[in-house]
């Protein structure tokens, strides 16, 4: 039990916690608490930022032009208003850790400095005056907490003693995401980034069955029949509306069902369409007619308004013969 | 046992037709605009509008839009039947008597 109490308090602690720095000072303690801290919710946000920074760079590199040129003025913007200046204090305190971390140290520095303009900026908007830097950084940490249920069933799982060569509990099934309650498991410690993720897509991929039965489908019909009792009140019945498509979902959403990813200019110069048609002559100007027209209809999408051009296309196509003798 | 009542079949054939209709003219709405477009046309010869003229009138007689009647939905009076609500006059005031319009009041000015 004192082995299960003293574990739940660990847990209980900073989760990311793991150096056995021997640091003497309480005050090199403090820092390097916060240091861990830092660096390993910064390594997560930095990689969140890293996909945002994909994200965006994927976006602009998908937008043309204008549209581009808005975007990277958006991130300049951004870019100048972290570049405020620093209390040098909290500069130095910085370096101080980044130095005290056996790590690359102007990583570090440099990470850090951005977790503190990121505070920086959050107090500014809130216009809390006084509050030391700790508490912002300890009240940002998720502690994670165990019930008390949880706790329970850890220490009778710890009771059967199924243990595993490397002292894990073998029921882990329900346990694997909370390993880290064991003495020795692997999940803790910091990512050493030695091994690439193994892609579990393309198995998954490949079990997939190419064409389901009509024994399979029956089945699975029968399965939903069974399952689908009739509604048991006014809301289970708006919910099953609202599944069938029945029901609208409420906030009403003028622009349900229509995605329309298509740009302005895509709906505006369709004369690359017109690429089949006589240069000369009188299609050409009615077919210029029927662009105009549908370059300011707000109604139809992209790909209706195409349909539109090629029907006429095929149309005079036929009609060729006729107006040749013409 | 259903408190309101259930329908299953159309009023009358009236109706049925009406609905006909409704589903043809959908299907063909786009063609009977294109070939409208060449058809009231100054710039296309005359010869192309003529032939565009026969092929409307081949298509089917109840695609046309301006065949659908806007009948009540409830008991199939062509007369008589608000837009909004899609009922005859009938109907809407023995609705709106009961209280059973959302919105609805008798007017007193």
């Amino acid at each position: 039990e004192k082995d299960g109490s003293t574990a739940s308090k660990s847990t209980t602690e900073v989760a990311s916690k793991s150096r056995e720095d021997t640091a003497e000072t309480p005050k090199q303690k403090l820092l390097d608490l916060i240091g861990n801290m830092k660096v390993e919710v910064s390594y997560r946000k930095k990689l969140q930022e890293l996909k945002t920074r994909e994200i965006k760079k994927q976006a602009t590199n998908k937008l043309e032009g204008p549209d581009s040129e808005g975007s990277t003025l958006q991130q300049a913007t951004e870019d100048t208003q972290r570049g405020r200046p620093l209390n040098p204090e909290l500069v130095e305190a910085a370096s101080a850790v980044a130095s005290s971390l056996p790590l690359n140290k102007k990583q570090t520095e440099s990470e850090l400095l951005a977790q503190l303009r990121r505070h920086e900026e959050t107090t500014d908007k809130q216009k809390k005056g006084g509050t030391i830097n700790l508490r912002n950084v300890i009240s940002e940490m998720a502690v994670k907490r165990q019930s008390p249920a949880q706790r329970g069933v850890r220490i009778s799982s710890r009771l059967s003693l199924d243990l595993d060569e490397d002292g894990r509990r073998i029921r882990s099934e329900r346990l694997s995401p909370q390993s880290f309650d064991s003495r020795r498991s692997l999940k803790v410690g910091r990512r050493l980034n030695i091994f690439t993720k193994a892609s579990t897509e393309t198995e998954n991929t490949l079990k997939t069955v190419s064409s389901p039965t009509i024994w399979d489908l029956e089945f699975a019909k029968e399965i939903g029949a069974i399952t689908a009792q009739p509604p048991r009140n006014g809301f289970e019945e708006m919910i099953q509306w609202t599944k069938e498509g029945i029901l609208w979902e409420f906030p009403i959403d003028n622009e349900a069902g229509m995605e329309d990813d298509a740009e302005f200019h895509e709906h505006i110069f369709l004369e690359k369409h017109l690429e089949d048609f006589p240069k000369q002559g009188p299609i050409r100007h009615f077919m210029e007619l029927v662009i105009c027209g549908l370059s300011k209809n707000p109604y139809l999408s992209v790909k209706q308004k195409i349909e539109h051009i090629e029907w006429f296309q095929k149309y005079f196509e036929e009609k060729k013969e006729l107006l040749k003798e013409i | 046992p259903c408190p309101e009542q259930a329908r299953s079949y159309y009023v009358d054939w009236r109706m049925l037709r009406d609905v006909k209709r409704r589903k043809l003219a959908y299907e063909y709405a786009d063609e009977r605009l294109r070939i409208n477009a060449i058809r009231k046309n100054t710039i296309l010869p005359k010869e192309l509008q003529e032939v565009a003229d026969k092929e409307i009138a081949d298509l089917p007689r109840d695609s046309c839009a301006v065949r659908i009647r806007n009948r009540c939905v409830l008991t199939s009076r062509p007369r008589g039947v608000k837009r909004r609500w899609r009922l005859s006059r009938i109907v809407f005031r023995h609705f709106a008597d009961h209280a059973q319009m959302s919105g609805i009041q008798r007017a007193m000015w």
